[in-house]
């Protein structure tokens, strides 16, 4: 071995090396000649085709099921930034953020939205993917138990970390995500008749992942919630503390709000939806939500025409794909439809 | 380029004017004289490159010279200064595996470097010193001092002879591992020094040497010896080089030398001609720089496009800082330019993965496992060696499938080295098979003697020039003039053939004892044949056939060179030979108008032959006539060092021309270093071919070193050749299946590893390249950290490596038995634009299919049946999913040698890959700050829809290449029957028909024309 790290040959004293008569014959195995047994993909014609075929098949197959169902759902969208002009003016001006602007937005529903009904508000250009905001946030601290943020020494001279009007209290919670809360309230009612108005029921729980709920986000403990929270200050975009989000339910309370657990959820595009309220099915609306007069109570927060964006309401039924996209079916149909064309050219080229 | 700078060196060495003076003895030579002591370097050899004490940083900064650490250094610096959005541990733990693995290994070599030396350096030497013989150390010999060497030993420093044991002065040496003669040459002392044979004597020499300062060439030395006796007066006798004894060489039938060293250590000739083993780079290292450059290219285009529009987008207030995302205040105080040139260092981190420092650990990885693979192979044993092939390097395996030229000495490698008098011809009588050794040839039976036969006188004299004129030297286990036992008697020379006659002579009665003084020369027809090597001529057939060239570089006679070719089939009884020879070109007065003569009329006679087009030349040998060259030594430095006018580069242009246009190319009478040269030669040939040298003898190492992949055969000269080799094989017909089985495959596996590599990272950085498009160009990487850290370590790695271990697309034995194979691949042909191209778009299109497909699937309201919204993470680990499941199958689509390792480790990583999600999102990580992707990957899989979009999405990524796939098995399908179509129908019509319609079409197109 050292033989072949000595490039000046100066050594020509030959070793009697081969003097052993051990032999040198490689080891015959399968790995060392290559020679492992192995499997050839042998493709027969007819085994494509077949292959195809079958392949198509089931593409086609699932893709019309899948457009069947996507067309049985039903979906309202109603964009409000411009019904409610003047609330988008008001919120146009960040002084004016103590001011309260409701909006009221008739509709009719014109068919029955049979069963599981949910209600969903939708940002247009709104970027929860920018790389600085969906880092601004402590993950400690709402799991309850760095409420301070101390493990986050680098974060302090960021926004909304510590407050910068009251010497520094550490926000709870902390980041730009949670600052930013999606505020507006939104309240659907149903107009029975031109003088019965009543409130569409609805659930604020169950729109959020369990393990969100149950796991990664965590009040900090304590006999009760707002002595959890002292020392900490509210973040400033928030008009009440985090600890009296809900105050008549304490599993909806703190950083367990489902609301802020959906938007601490950050949306992969700047267009997109939130779950907000699914309907309770009891009373009129056991069967789901019935056709007749509508109206949305907004009370409007939520500042977007700063950023040229949009907000929007949307009522959806779901079916067990999910939501109402076409897409999916679509992109099933047409690969299995083009599968059987080529087939038949394949066939003609053998 | 350790050469060329060690060159400019030895050159500056030898324009230093001057002389050195040494004293031997180191004994001043006189007492008015003051005794200046002169400083040499000392006698230590130093081939070690580094220290322990500047390993460290010397190998640091040699490893970063290389380019692409040099950028993943780079890049890694980036992430550790600015704020970047994937964390310096990704890119850092690679680099620093590579850095370090590279490190231990280089370390240990140097390791093995340093033990040679020393073994070399503690070498234990004899010195006279004051009368007395000192044993000492070799590093420890100074310059003048008188060294005594023994029989067999090597000299360790360049010495001049003062006296031998020989009563004469003279000693033989051997220089084998010099220049590669292994005969004896004689070397001589200087009269006045003969006599001072024992320690006491030499001790009492005073004299001075003069001599010119070292210089590499072996042959030259110029000096004097100033000798002063009792008297005054010196005697001054001049010294040349047939006094010197070189480092390196080996003393040979004599008892003992005195020597007094000029040159010692680093100074030696052996040590300035030392050329270090430079660094081969195979032609696929090169495709990987070039395409390392063109994705150096697309990266920075991407980061600067990102930058760019970045800044495009921000140019709106509420874009820049939307009150949602404010700046800190640091943020706001940045300059512009800086802040413009910190985004684009972060792009340039966040798509930094284009360039895979994974590609370059798994390519090291491949050659060093697989090169194990010819060491194991049994085909390549030898018995009567007892050993099978050797692997000294295994940055060249694909090379061995990449070979244009080939390059092969003669004896030894084409033929055995063995050779036997056979038959012979006496005045015109023929004498063969002569069986029984009784009185001479005297002898008349067996079929194929003839009846008559020449006088008796003939036969004795034609015997006693058989063993008299050659330069065979005898050496016997007892003394040089000890009793000629004629069992004891070995004999020794530069050329087999001249023991085989003196062998045959001796078989006859007369038995050569030794040389006196005086030569005898008596002319006669002598004739021997060579046993040529086991399948020697099929293998050169086959790689004939194969599209390679096959040039015999041989230190042999013409006629003898020339029958060897035919026995072996390098040339044809239909081949046309061309030939240059000091006797075609003898004819003329003027040397240089005959041989411009002849190389004009040469090439004028292959360009009308041959179609202009080189490319198809190939393809075009099987059709035409062949031509071979022979040219032999003279010839050919006439060619290359003539005058230095521009028509001596006219005729090396003009030679070139002719060699091209050759199958088979024949040079003999060649001296080890114009072997060397015709290589250079030829590897720097337009297109530069790819050249490989096969040789056995000490004299193949210079074209062994030279060519791009250096065989050494394990033949009867020596070790040298296999040693200096990069592959040694125990015969040439191993040849055959190395370059066309082992070469084909090694080329295929890793020519489809860099492919691949290139592939599988653009899929994995353009969607997050796309993506930027929608988070407002802010570097928001699209995967989990861990999922960019693990991509290339864990989840694709395995079933490349495995694949470019084992795949074997055509069956070892279709390639080695079928060598038009081989041509497929020639040329780099895997590793071309074309192929390039297609990878790269492959890439590109899936990759927009992995970012898009997700991204319309994500335009729903919820992907769940109970309304929940997928965020930023789920998006892409949807991606990401998609992305190492394409990956893995598009290789499984590649893969035609299924063994149970492929599929172990297939479906082993996906597996891992859906193990390993589940294991990171089960888990809240307590050193994360960030649990972003907690339960994700299996929330993800609780939805209908994102199993249905998976399985889709990676079926129309995998879809072209199904169909690709599908496609070339139809036609190959179709090819086949359409061929047993013709045949059949080529023998039931008749073919009259079809010559009209060619030669219809051929009038058609000269009327166009």
């Amino acid at each position: 071995m050292s033989q072949k790290y000595n490039p000046i040959t100066w050594r020509t004293k030959m070793k009697k090396t081969s003097q052993i008569c051990q032999s040198k014959l490689p080891d015959n195995t399968a790995l060392k000649q290559q020679q492992l047994p192995a499997y050839r993909l042998q493709l027969s014609a007819t085994g494509v085709l077949s292959g195809f075929f079958a392949t198509g098949a089931f593409c086609l197959g699932v893709g019309i099921i899948l457009i069947l169902s996507a067309k049985s759902i039903k979906e309202i969208e109603i964009k409000y930034t411009k019904i409610c002009a003047n609330c988008a003016e008001l919120r146009e001006d960040a002084i004016n953020f103590d001011k309260e602007c409701t909006c009221s937005i008739p509709f009719y529903l014109s068919e029955t939205m049979q069963g599981n009904v949910y209600l969903y508000y939708k940002l247009y250009g709104f970027y929860q993917n920018l790389y600085r905001y969906i880092l601004s946030r402590s993950n400690s601290q709402l799991v309850g138990t760095d409420l301070k943020v101390r493990l986050y020494l680098i974060w302090y001279n960021t926004p909304f970390f510590k407050d910068q009007s009251h010497n520094g209290t550490p926000i709870a919670p902390c980041g730009a995500i949670a600052n930013s809360i999606f505020n507006d309230t939104i309240i659907l009612s149903y107009n029975l008749n031109s003088s019965i108005h009543m409130e569409v029921p609805m659930l604020r729980s169950g729109i959020t992942w369990w393990t969100d709920k149950y796991v990664k986000f965590r009040n900090p403990s304590a006999i009760n919630l707002s002595s959890a929270f002292t020392g900490t200050a509210k973040p400033p975009y928030w008009s009440k503390p985090v600890y009296e989000l809900d105050l008549e339910d304490t599993e909806n309370n703190g950083f367990l709000n489902d609301d802020f657990i959906v938007w601490m959820r950050t949306a992969a595009f700047p267009t997109f939806k939130k779950l907000y309220r699914r309907l309770n099915r009891v009373q009129y609306f056991i069967e789901g939500l019935p056709a007749g007069n509508y109206s949305f109570n907004i009370t409007y927060n939520f500042p977007v025409t700063r950023f040229k964006g949009e907000k929007s309401v949307v009522l959806s039924t779901l079916t067990w794909s999910g939501g109402s996209s076409l897409f999916l079916g679509l992109a099933y149909t047409v690969t299995g439809s083009s599968l059987p064309g080529r087939n038949y050219r394949l066939s003609n080229n053998c | 380029m350790f050469r060329r700078s060690f060159n400019r060196f030895c050159a500056g060495e030898e324009k230093r004017v001057g002389t050195r003076t040494v004293f031997v003895g180191n004994h001043p030579v006189s007492e008015t004289e003051a005794y200046i002591a002169q400083r040499f370097c000392d006698n230590r050899i130093v081939s070690s490159k580094y220290t322990l004490w500047n390993f460290l940083p010397k190998n640091l900064f040699e490893q970063f010279r290389r380019i692409a650490n040099f950028y993943f250094l780079i890049i890694f610096l980036v992430q550790v200064t600015v704020d970047t959005p994937t964390s310096p541990v990704t890119s850092g733990l690679p680099l620093f595996f590579v850095i370090t693995v590279t490190a231990i290994k280089q370390g240990y070599e140097d390791w093995l470097r340093h033990r040679a030396d020393n073994e070399v350096n503690k070498s234990t030497v004899y010195i006279i010193e004051n009368a007395k013989r000192v044993r000492k150390e070799s590093e420890k010999i100074k310059v003048g001092d008188v060294v005594e060497v023994q029989a067999d030993e090597t000299f360790p420093c360049d010495l001049i002879l003062l006296s031998s044991c020989t009563s004469d002065g003279t000693c033989y040496v051997t220089t084998a591992s010099l220049d590669g003669e292994s005969n004896c040459k004689t070397h001589y002392a200087v009269r006045d020094t003969i006599a001072l044979c024992t320690a006491e004597s030499i001790d009492t020499l005073r004299a001075a040497i003069e001599c010119e300062q070292p210089q590499p060439d072996l042959y030259k030395f110029v000096g004097r010896i100033n000798i002063y006796s009792n008297s005054l007066e010196a005697v001054a006798r001049s010294l040349g080089p047939e006094n010197l004894l070189l480092k390196g060489a080996t003393l040979k039938n004599t008892k003992k030398i005195y020597g007094v060293a000029v040159y010692t250590g680093m100074e030696t000739k052996m040590a300035l001609n030392y050329q270090g083993k430079s660094q081969k780079r195979s032609a696929v290292e090169k495709s990987i720089n070039a395409f390392l450059i063109v994705y150096l290219f697309i990266l920075l285009a991407k980061a600067a496009v990102c930058t760019t529009l970045k800044y495009v987008w921000q140019s709106t207030p509420y874009n820049d800082e939307p009150w949602y995302n404010q700046k800190t205040q640091k943020e706001r105080e940045t300059l512009k330019v800086l802040k413009m040139f910190t985004d684009f260092l972060s792009f340039m981190v966040l798509f930094n993965f284009i360039i895979p420092v994974s590609m370059y650990v798994t390519v090291e990885m491949q050659k060093f496992l697989g090169s194990f693979f010819i060491s194991w192979d049994k085909d390549f044993y030898d018995e009567e060696i007892n050993e099978g092939a050797l692997v000294n390097t295994s940055d060249l395996n694909e090379e061995l499938g990449q070979v244009d030229y080939i390059f092969t000495d003669k004896t030894g490698t084409l033929t055995e080295n063995s050779m036997e008098f056979i038959e012979c011809c006496i005045d015109g009588h023929k004498y063969k098979g002569v069986a029984p050794e009784t009185d001479g040839l005297s002898q008349t039976d067996g079929p194929l003697t003839y009846f008559d036969k020449a006088d008796k006188n003939r036969e004795e004299l034609f015997l006693r020039a058989l063993c008299l004129c050659h330069t065979v030297e005898v050496k016997t286990s007892d003394a040089v003039d000890g009793p000629p036992e004629s069992a004891e008697l070995t004999y020794m020379s530069s050329s087999p053939d001249e023991i085989a006659l003196v062998k045959g002579a001796k078989k006859y009665g007369f038995t050569f004892v030794g040389i006196r003084n005086g030569h005898m020369r008596v002319e006669n027809q002598r004739k021997e044949i060579e046993v040529l090597q086991d399948q020697a001529a099929e293998t050169i057939e086959a790689l004939h056939a194969a599209g390679l060239k096959v040039w015999v570089l041989t230190g042999d006679k013409m006629e003898t060179a020339k029958s060897t070719c035919y026995a072996c089939r390098l040339f044809q009884t239909s081949t046309e030979l061309l030939e240059l020879t000091t006797k075609t070109i003898e004819e003329s007065e003027r040397k240089e108008d005959r041989l411009h003569e002849l190389l004009i009329e040469y090439r004028k006679k292959l360009l009308h032959d041959f179609p202009k087009s080189t490319r198809s030349l190939k393809k075009a040998w099987t059709e035409h006539q062949e031509y071979g060259l022979i040219i032999d030594g003279s010839t050919l430095s006439l060619i290359l060092n003539s005058s230095q006018d521009s028509s001596s580069n006219n005729y090396k242009s003009i030679f070139l021309q002719i060699c091209m246009k050759c199958t088979a190319v024949l040079c003999c009478r060649m001296a080890p270093l114009q072997k060397a040269q015709i290589v250079r030669m030829v590897k720097n040939l337009k297109g530069s071919p790819i050249t490989l040298s096969i040789g056995d003898g000490a004299n193949d190492v210079s074209m062994i070193l030279e060519s791009h992949v250096g065989i050494g055969i394990k033949g009867k000269e020596g070790r040298q050749a296999a040693r200096n080799s990069d592959y040694a094989v125990p015969k040439f017909k191993h040849l055959k299946k190395l370059l066309l089985a082992h070469g084909h495959l090694y080329y295929v596996r890793i020519a489809h590893l860099v492919q691949y590599f290139f592939y599988k990272n653009l899929c994995f950085i353009l969607p997050q390249f796309l993506y930027q498009f929608f988070c407002g160009f802010s570097q928001q990487p699209l995967y989990d950290a861990a999922y960019l850290t693990m991509y290339n370590i864990c989840f694709t790695s395995l079933p490349i490596l495995a694949y470019s271990l084992l795949e074997q697309h055509i069956n070892i034995d279709t390639l080695a038995s079928d060598p038009r194979l081989y041509m497929k691949i020639s040329d780099n042909a895997m590793l071309q634009l074309g192929p390039f191209l297609y990878w790269t778009f492959l890439a590109a299109f899936e990759g927009t299919v992995f970012f898009f497909g997700t991204y319309f699937l994500f335009q729903t309201s919820s992907l769940e049946e109970n309304a929940k919204v997928y965020g930023n993470w789920t998006f892409g680990t949807i991606v990401f999913t998609v992305l190492v499941f394409t990956v893995t199958l598009k290789l499984a689509l590649d893969t035609r040698f299924w063994t149970w390792i492929n599929h172990f480790v297939i479906w082993g990583s996906l597996a891992f890959y859906v193990f390993f999600s589940f294991f990171w999102g089960g888990i809240i990580w307590p050193f994360l700050k960030q649990q972003r992707m907690y339960f994700v990957f299996a929330q993800m899989l609780s939805s209908v829809s994102t199993w249905l979009a998976i399985v889709l999405l990676i079926f129309i990524s995998l879809f072209p290449e199904i169909l690709l796939i599908v496609l070339k098995n139809v036609r190959r399908r179709s090819a086949r029957r359409n061929l047993s179509c013709k045949r059949a129908s080529d023998s039931l019509s008749a073919r009259p028909s079809v010559r009209p319609l060619l030669l219809r079409t051929f009038s058609d197109e000269s009327n166009i024309l």
